[in-house]
């Protein structure tokens, strides 16, 4: 009802100019100029402006063209359209609605390709239109029902001419058919070419996205830099109205000639006294190093989840000698890593610089586990050493704002082959926690969860230690374990046995170790697998399948995976003990490990190996296929983890590689 | 087989369920509609006798002149057809002139230059009797009531 009422205002609105132009004696021409111009008035608005210079266009080229034509047209040649249409499309507002709608502007039609398109649209659309009606389906049937008598009537009559007229017809007709499909070819390989097109133009809109979360993670890391330290000088202020109200309740005590006279006094008590306590909170490392681990987890970062796998997120120098150790707490977290030099360091991911370096170890770390915080490294000294990383002296954000001048080559991580930028010296200092010792020979494998730590070690025992107690409750002897099962067990599963090799001195005894509660799996040079149970300290299944020593494993609550030197990884089905899968590589697998997609190993090359359980697929990822086109060989890889499809691998060079999975 | 159908073709609808069938079509894929599909819906609708499709499938093909390039020649002559369908001509012959400049052998758009021509002065003449008979009519009622003003004075 609006829209007429709006018609109608439009008539009475134009009214008195219409009759004017109507009655004067001026002519047709006037009157279409006239509403044209008014016209153009009451649309400009509406439509883009180009509308305008259209119209004048129009009636440019009207003159110009119709001055050719017979009489009759000549007569009209002021007009290129007829009134009606003229009054539709300049009153009716739905008509001036539609028309701006569908309008095509003057540089597309400027724009107008050569097409070299296989089949025309109305070819495509008589081509597709028989199939979506019911009529068209029914017609096909015919067709081919009609086929079929027409062949029982040519094995009737062969010669008769009704048949050579139906052969005929029919003929045409397939050919027809023919030439619908190959119609209806081409327009599932265009669809297939506009589908591409459309994939392509996600994949850029995906990329946009992504650098528009990149930049969301760095504002979201620099504001939390900036709660951090309004954090602290909110706890310092904090701290300083509490000591001024002890002393504000210490003064009334004295008289107030006392205070008068004192004034110099107490105001030196009272900065002495803040001098005193504020250091501890100042350089306190509890309060202060645990912030970034709180601030830390406020917001995960997601970022790596949307690269594609395979993406190298950063690679960095971390040893100068080959890396035998590493794990990390969270995509983005911490790292520590572990190398033949001696040292161990302590990395922030998101920065990708060192923390720290980690003193007390009188040898080389073969086998370190980080938990949240908390640290447990076994080394070649037979000592495993607990640590706390939240007591590390580190600011994060820092250096990498160029706040702290002194740490400002931070960041000077993004080439590998740089020098490692040593972290100010002291910085862990505070982190140690306590040693266990009692092994006697280096350790070789260790796996905490909880307060329950359990450690491998050359001199053939496994160790299980009480955290909160920080004593050994139990010793296991994989060799008497061994014995025994091939005392009762007439078969001898589950003894020692002798692999097929000559027995590799570079394997260790113990290979690897996971605790779960009371289960314990442990994979030793022998190639077996042995679940014990702490509580009875006895092996309680024995897995054989392995023909070299056992060097990695992992479990979770169906499956047990294992890697060895004989060059396998054989998964397990931990419910019935029997083999569920398995695969091998070229080379000995030396390290491996999995989240709820991939598994991940270590296997000799200078890629990891990984194995994606949803798809099925095999596939490498690495700097050796960057390296291959590059004419570079990077190191082999040696040491590799994951979470989250977030992967670190360290290698023979030293350089520690993270990647997306 | 012919690439382009001629203006007669445009004046034959469809039976409504067939135009059903190419709606639901063209609704199923959504946003990621492809042209063959948008392409039938539309031509459906410019072939309908009722206006307001007419002006949905005249939108639908000049959303895709904008959208393909490579269609952009063909789509010129069905806006022309679909503007002539809706009676503008002025828009039509635009269209129309543009394919034949660029194909001027091309049959179909000579078919439908001529008719929009034809049309165009039809209804011409049409309008310039109606204009005609109105201004006759006021130019008689003016004289009356002149005369009777005249007769009153």
């Amino acid at each position: 009802m609006a829209g007429a009422n709006d018609h109608n205002a439009f008539h009475d609105d134009l009214g008195p100019d219409d009759e004017s132009s109507i009655m004067s004696p001026r002519g047709l021409e006037a009157f279409s100029r006239k509403v044209t111009s008014t016209a153009s008035h009451l649309i400009g608005p509406l439509s883009d402006p180009t509308t305008h210079p259209h119209y004048a266009n129009a009636m440019s080229e009207v003159t110009r063209q119709l001055r050719k034509p017979t009489l009759q047209r000549s007569m009209f040649s002021m007009a290129r359209t007829t009134p009606t249409d003229l009054v539709r499309s300049k009153l009716s507002s739905r008509e001036i609605q539609s028309r701006a709608l569908s309008y095509v502007p003057e540089e597309l039609l400027h724009n107008i390709p050569e097409d070299d398109n296989s089949y025309s649209l109305f070819q495509g659309f008589k081509a597709s239109f028989p199939e979506l009606t019911d009529e068209g389906k029914k017609h096909r049937r015919r067709v081919s029902r009609g086929r079929k008598m027409i062949e029982d009537n040519a094995h009737t009559s062969p010669d008769s001419p009704h048949a050579v007229h139906k052969l005929k017809k029919e003929k045409s007709s397939m050919m027809h058919e023919l030439e619908m499909l190959e119609i209806r070819k081409n327009m599932a390989s265009s669809e297939i070419h506009e589908i591409d097109n459309k994939i392509a133009n996600l994949a850029g809109m995906r990329k946009i996205i992504l650098e528009r979360l990149a930049g969301l993670e760095q504002e979201e890391a620099l504001l939390e830099h900036d709660i951090m330290d309004v954090e602290g000088r909110l706890e310092e202020a904090q701290e300083i109205a509490a000591e001024a109200e002890s002393i504000a309740l210490q003064t009334p005590t004295k008289s107030e000639e006392d205070l008068a006279v004192e004034k110099d006094e107490d105001a030196g008590f009272m900065s002495q006294s803040i001098y005193e306590k504020l250091p501890p909170s100042t350089n306190t490392t509890p309060s202060k190093s645990k912030k970034p681990r709180n601030i830390r987890r406020k917001s995960m970062p997601i970022l790596h989840e949307h690269f594609d796998p395979g993406t190298m997120i950063r690679e960095m120098r971390a040893h100068q000698d080959s890396v035998t150790a590493l794990d990390f707490d969270a995509p983005f977290g911490m790292m520590v890593t572990a190398a033949m030099d001696d040292s161990v360091r302590v990395w922030d991911l998101n920065a990708g610089r060192s923390i720290g370096v980690l003193e007390g170890h009188t040898a080389s770390v073969r086998t370190l586990q980080v938990e949240d915080n908390i640290l447990a490294t076994g080394g070649m000294d037979a000592t495993i050493r607990l640590w706390d990383l939240s007591k590390a002296h580190y600011d994060p954000h820092g250096s990498q704002f160029g706040k702290d001048d002194e740490e400002d080559d931070g960041m000077a991580f993004e080439n590998p082959d740089d020098q490692p930028v040593d972290p100010p010296a002291g910085s862990m200092s505070d982190c140690a926690l306590f040693t266990l010792q009692a092994h006697v020979d280096e350790i070789t494998a260790l796996h905490f969860r909880g307060d329950v730590l359990v450690s491998g070690s050359a001199d053939k025992t496994i160790r299980h230690w009480d955290l909160e107690k920080g004593r050994c409750v139990q010793t296991l002897d994989v060799m008497w374990a061994a014995a025994q099962a091939s005392a009762s067990v007439s078969t001898g599963e589950g003894a020692w046995r002798q692999t097929n090799r000559a027995p590799d001195q570079t394997a260790d005894f113990v290979g690897a170790l996971q605790v779960f509660d009371s289960a314990l799996a442990c994979g030793t040079a022998d190639g077996m697998v042995r679940l014990w149970d702490l509580r009875s300290g006895q092996v309680h299944r024995s897995l054989v399948g392995h023909t070299g020593p056992v060097t990695c494993l992992q479990f979770d609550d169906v499956h047990l995976v294992t890697g060895s030197l004989d060059r396998s990884i054989r998964i397990w089905d931990l419910r019935t003990g029997s083999i569920y899968d398995a695969y091998a590589y070229d080379n000995p697998i030396t390290s491996m490990m999995f989240d709820a997609r991939r598994i991940v190993c270590a296997a000799g090359e200078d890629v990891v190996k990984v194995y994606d359980k949803v798809e099925g697929r095999q596939w490498d990822c690495g700097a050796g296929i960057a390296g291959a086109e590059e004419g570079k060989t990077p190191a082999i890889v040696e040491r590799v983890r994951i979470r989250d499809g977030y992967m670190i691998e360290g290698r023979r060079d030293g350089i520690v590689g993270v990647w997306t999975c | 087989m012919t690439q382009l159908p001629y203006a007669i073709d445009a004046e034959t609808p469809l039976n409504p369920a067939e135009l059903n069938v190419l709606r639901a079509q063209y609704e199923k894929e959504g946003d990621m509609v492809g042209v063959q599909t948008k392409f039938n819906y539309a031509w459906g609708l410019v072939k309908s006798n009722v206006r307001a499709d007419q002006h949905l499938g005249v939108m639908l093909l000049s959303e895709i002149f904008r959208t393909s390039p490579e269609r952009r020649r063909e789509c010129l002559y069905y806006l022309a057809l679909g503007n002539y369908k809706l009676g503008n001509y002025g828009e039509a012959r635009r269209y129309n002139d543009l394919l034949l400049e660029k194909e001027p052998a091309n049959l179909q758009a000579a078919n439908l230059g001529t008719l929009i021509d034809d049309k165009v002065a039809k209804e011409g003449l049409m309008g310039v009797a109606i204009i005609s008979g109105v201004a006759v009519a006021a130019g008689v009622i003016g004289g009356v009531l002149l005369r009777n003003l005249g007769r009153k004075r």
